[in-house]
């Protein structure tokens, strides 16, 4: 490990708070940052968040890091935490102490790092690195912010603190999903069944300020969401985003799909976001019954081809209508418990639009088509990539998208739109008990005034998805 | 230990393959029988009092008063033989619950104590004339408040059995900080154990605990250096003060850390009890043989606990306490299972008992005095351990006056840099520790007992509304005339500390008022915050 980086090196300012006296965990990652070239200011015990954060100040230091062996912690830290934020640096806390609920707390309320008995050297290091680049990178460089969207150090982490199940993480959308929710600091639980693929999405999060927690697990089964939902609660203690990406391809025009396949596939892209929402929401409604809200966000994932209709693809395209109703009908139900429900209609090249082009041409999960997914590898100007839309779900998890639910988002290649939802046509007056013949005069008429549907989509066209 | 070849022990002694009868240089003479000069095998006690083996006890001490006093009678009747009570954060640091710097931590690291009236609270229907009372909490308080609680439940102090901890040169460094210069801390400590010679003497009110000051990572050879250094610090200070040196050398008693290299601890507790019967008959010239063998209790390692698979630490208390029970210690608290989540509980501290009890009567350990007497490798760890703590006292002793020692940092440089040699052997895997850098699991796996070690209690913020209540209701003028008392003391060199404490203390101040009197009369600000920033940063 290096140091952060920066000509100057990186500073921080370390104690205990009030009359927490074990020094034991301050001074050995305070050794231990001095050895990776940090400058550290160490304040030892007796610490106020008032002295922490004026030695911070008089020292220019970027960030504070406090190492807690008593509860005594908790009454300090919004104290602690509103002073970090109004001198723009960061906050650190670690100790055996801090249970994964208390973590998740401490990154809850806006702690830009957190780390519990489990926590290794170069974990702590990777993050802090992290957080001295953000905090740099927030004050040093806001111009390059601008022209950047994309991945870099110094960006904003509107995500910090927040715990997101991803299902379908392991390829295509739900990697690069999994992958940007990291870079914005969200903590990703993330489902897949290919276990080995999942592996390496998790290494690919390893330097990000997020992190990957991997569950490999089918997403069709009934008990899939409260497994997942035991998993975030086990390792974060709150959950507060949800996206249901799982998908796959079964193809076929209506004479040919076989039972088989059309039960996998109503059941992958309907039933398990259904389950996902009653399960998650049912948390999040205890939740905030207990008085422990959270702000909750879903995204499902809808198509254009529910939105518009795909040639051959009844099937699917009538799950994906679905999924939007879905979203459109859970925000309704799930609103008064403070959640969101959003779909996204993405258009991007994955293994389900091998006709989108020779990146994902042999259905596989070839490496041209992760490489794709990850918004941070270097695939030049293709609109079609995969990590164009991650920051669109990644908007609609976030504090600046609370008022938004119930709608949908279309993304991809290059453009973004919020289609139209169905709208009732001009209405006419219906005779009771029409005649055959009184049908025939008015029905036409009233299909003539309605606006006609949009073109349905086929395999040629990109929007395809 | 490193897995080199060229093994060593923990303290970095070179260790051979095994070892003979030419390794034990002494011969018998030099470590002689239970019982006799140079105490190597400590006591020889009658077959009763050896089957009766050591004293049971665990760390206790939990919210207010009373609530601690449940957690006591709980563990007495759980088969505690002794009682070993330590204070929260803010009755460590001497201050009182309503202090705005102590709020969060009220009860919660311990029990809150400020009071007479908490004293009696806490010890109310505790068999203090049938078990020890071990204080891990500021002495002179402790002792004071003890000795004023007795009577209310109709014990003479005169019977009293139990230890207080004398942390003078080490407290302020090293977790224990009541923020009290050098020079008074040493007053509290010899005023507070001429008291107890006089009013408590069966009261061994010297405790050495050189436990807390080794379990941030010093090894054991350090840790009883700086141990032998504060007791003879303290007995020269005695001495010069003309208590003669078999009054007080009895009530000496030493609390030590028991850390995984087991023989290492052992070897450690039999140089310990031949270098103080040496000392204190060559150097102090004590006769009374209850002078020269002296009581040690142990408190296993919360530093070798692991918050990564909680059980293993079931494991890891038995196996020192095994290891303390073939030293002959005369006490024993294991650390428990979930101490690096918490401070003990219940079922944390029914396991550590029920540890011991299953040593202690089933092994027959006790049978035999002394039971590894006689090892090669043990005598051979033994006499080594013994030369090295020696060597390490005389280079000590060699660079100056302790006091100024203490007030200078060198002591915390040596607190310090055991911390940094401790995390960063972790860290590189060097200190191999089961769970943490070998055989780990991921945390979604490691369930098991982190139930019951991750629960939380909230400070006792009805103990601080209760004391604030209190307050207004004591009578001022005795409050008043207590406190100055104090402060005058304080202010005289010359003066005791311990009769005007007392006096205070039974006249309803609190311990931090006392103690803001003791800053004050040393010309120091009350407020002990006051006083830590006046003294800057100490890195």
């Amino acid at each position: 490990m290096t140091g952060p980086g920066p000509a100057r090196p990186g500073k921080i300012v370390i104690g205990t708070l009030g009359l927490d006296q074990h020094e034991v965990g301050a001074m050995a990652i305070g050794q231990i940052l001095v050895r990776h070239g940090y400058e550290v200011i160490y304040l030892g015990r007796f610490n106020t968040p008032q002295r922490l954060a004026a030695a911070a100040e008089q020292e220019d230091a970027d960030l504070i890091g406090v190492s807690v062996h008593s509860w005594e912690y908790a009454a300090y830290a919004d104290e602690l935490l509103a002073r970090c934020r109004d001198l723009g640096i960061g906050l650190v806390v670690g100790g055996s102490v801090l249970t994964e609920k208390d973590q998740a707390a401490l990154l809850a309320r806006g702690a830009d790092a957190v780390f519990g008995p489990y926590a290794s050297e170069a974990t702590m290091l990777r993050q802090i690195e992290a957080v001295v680049r953000r905090v740099r990178g927030g004050d040093d460089d806001p111009p390059a912010l601008a022209h950047q969207p994309g991945p870099g150090p110094g960006r904003a982490m509107p995500l910090a603190g927040r715990v997101v199940i991803v299902t379908g993480a392991a390829h295509g959308l739900g990697r690069a999903y999994a992958l940007e929710l990291c870079r914005q600091g969200a903590a990703v639980v993330a489902d897949d069944i290919d276990e080995a693929a999942l592996k390496e999405v998790t290494d690919a999060a390893a330097g990000l300020p997020g992190s990957v927690h991997a569950i490999a697990c089918d997403i069709t089964g009934a008990d899939a969401p409260r497994t997942l939902l035991d998993a975030a609660l086990r390792r974060y203690g709150q959950l507060h985003g949800l996206v249901a990406n799982a998908g796959l391809l079964r193809s076929g025009p209506i004479l040919q799909l076989t039972d088989s396949d059309l039960r996998l596939l109503l059941d992958v892209h309907l039933t398990a976001p259904f389950r996902l929402l009653r399960v998650i929401g049912g948390y999040w409604r205890a939740e905030s019954k207990a008085g422990r809200g959270v702000e909750a966000s879903a995204v499902l994932t809808t198509s254009a081809a529910g939105l518009y209709g795909f040639r051959a693809e009844a099937a699917y395209s009538a799950a994906k209508a679905a999924v939007a109703m879905l979203a459109r009908v859970g925000a309704d139900e799930l609103g008064r418990y403070g959640a969101t429900v959003n779909a996204v209609a993405p258009v991007a090249r994955t293994r389900l639009t091998p006709w989108l082009g020779e990146a994902a041409a042999d259905h596989g999960a070839g490496p041209a088509a992760d490489a794709a997914a990850d918004p941070a590898a270097d695939h030049g100007d293709d609109p079609l990539a995969a990590g164009h839309v991650a920051p669109v779900i990644a908007w609609l998890l976030g504090p600046a998208a609370r008022n938004v639910t119930g709608r949908v988002l279309e993304a991809g290649n290059g453009q973004v739109s919020a289609p139209s939802a169905w709208q009732p046509g001009p209405q006419f007056p219906l005779p009771s008990l029409m005649s055959p013949e009184a049908a025939d005069a008015l029905l036409p008429r009233v299909l003539a005034s309605a606006v006609p549907p949009p073109e349905m989509l086929a395999a040629q066209d990109p929007r395809g998805a | 230990m490193t897995a080199d070849d060229a093994a060593s022990s923990a303290a970095g002694i070179p260790l051979r393959p095994f070892y003979t009868a030419a390794d034990a240089s002494g011969g018998y003479a030099g470590i002689g029988d239970p019982g006799a000069y140079p105490y190597t095998r400590g006591r020889m006690r009658p077959l009763a009092a050896r089957r009766r083996g050591w004293i049971h006890r665990e760390l206790s001490g939990e919210g207010s008063p009373r609530r601690s006093n449940e957690q006591l009678q709980a563990l007495l009747a759980g088969g505690a033989l002794g009682i070993d009570v330590i204070g929260d954060n803010p009755t460590m640091s001497a201050l009182d619950p309503d202090h705005p710097m102590c709020v969060p931590a009220v009860g919660t690291t311990g029990v809150s104590l400020c009071r007479k009236q908490d004293f009696v609270e806490l010890l109310e229907g505790i068999p203090l004339d049938e078990i020890t009372l071990s204080h891990s909490l500021p002495p002179a308080f402790a002792l004071a408040g003890q000795y004023l609680a007795s009577p209310r439940h109709g014990i003479d102090p005169r019977v009293l059995r139990g230890s207080a901890i004398q942390p003078p040169l080490y407290s302020e460094d090293c977790s224990y900080a009541t923020f009290l210069p050098f020079a008074t801390r040493m007053r509290l400590t010899l005023d507070s154990i001429v008291f107890a010679l006089r009013e408590m003497p069966r009261f061994h009110a010297f405790l050495e605990d050189t436990y807390y000051i080794s379990d941030g990572g010093l090894d054991a050879v350090e840790e009883m250096s700086l141990g032998f250094l504060e007791i003879r610090e303290v007995c020269r200070r005695l001495l010069a003060r003309g208590v003669p040196v078999d009054s007080f050398a009895p009530r000496i008693a030493i609390l030590v850390n028991c850390r995984m290299d087991v023989f290492e601890e052992i070897a450690k507790i039999r140089a310990t009890r031949r270098l103080f019967a040496r000392m204190m008959r060559e150097e102090f010239g004590a006769t009374d043989p209850r002078s020269l063998s002296v009581n040690i209790a142990v408190h296993t390692s919360g530093l070798t606990l692991t918050a990564a698979q909680p059980a293993n630490n079931i494991v890891r208390g038995t196996v020192q306490a095994m290891a303390m029970a073939m030293a002959g210690v005369q006490g024993l608290e294991i650390s428990t299972f979930d101490e690096p989540f918490r401070t003990p509980s219940a079922i944390a501290h029914q396991v550590a008992i029920r540890t011991q009890q299953v040593i202690h009567t089933e092994t027959n350990i006790t049978a035999v005095e002394d039971p590894l007497g006689g090892s090669w490798y043990l005598e051979s760890l033994t006499d080594e351990l013994e030369r090295r703590i020696d060597a390490a006292v005389r280079e000590m002793e060699e660079l100056g006056d302790a006091g100024t020692l203490a007030e200078n940092g060198y002591f915390r440089g040596i607190f310090l840099r055991g911390m940094d040699r401790h995390s960063s052997a972790v860290q590189s895997g060097d200190l191999r520790v089961v769970g943490v850098n070998e055989h780990v699991i991921p945390p979604e796996d490691d369930r098991f007992l982190r139930d019951i070690a991750e629960q939380r209690f909230e400070p006792d913020h009805a103990h601080v509304e209760r004391i604030r209540a209190w307050r207004p209701t004591r009578g001022a003028a005795p409050l008043q005339a207590g406190l100055e008392r104090v402060r005058e003391a304080s202010a005289d060199p010359d003066a005791d500390l311990m009769g005007p404490i007392v006096a205070a203390l039974d006249a309803d101040a609190t311990i931090g008022e006392i103690t803001g009197c003791l800053r004050q009369g040393a010309g120091l600000p009350g407020d002990p915050f006051e006083f830590a920033a006046a003294r800057g940063t100490r890195a």
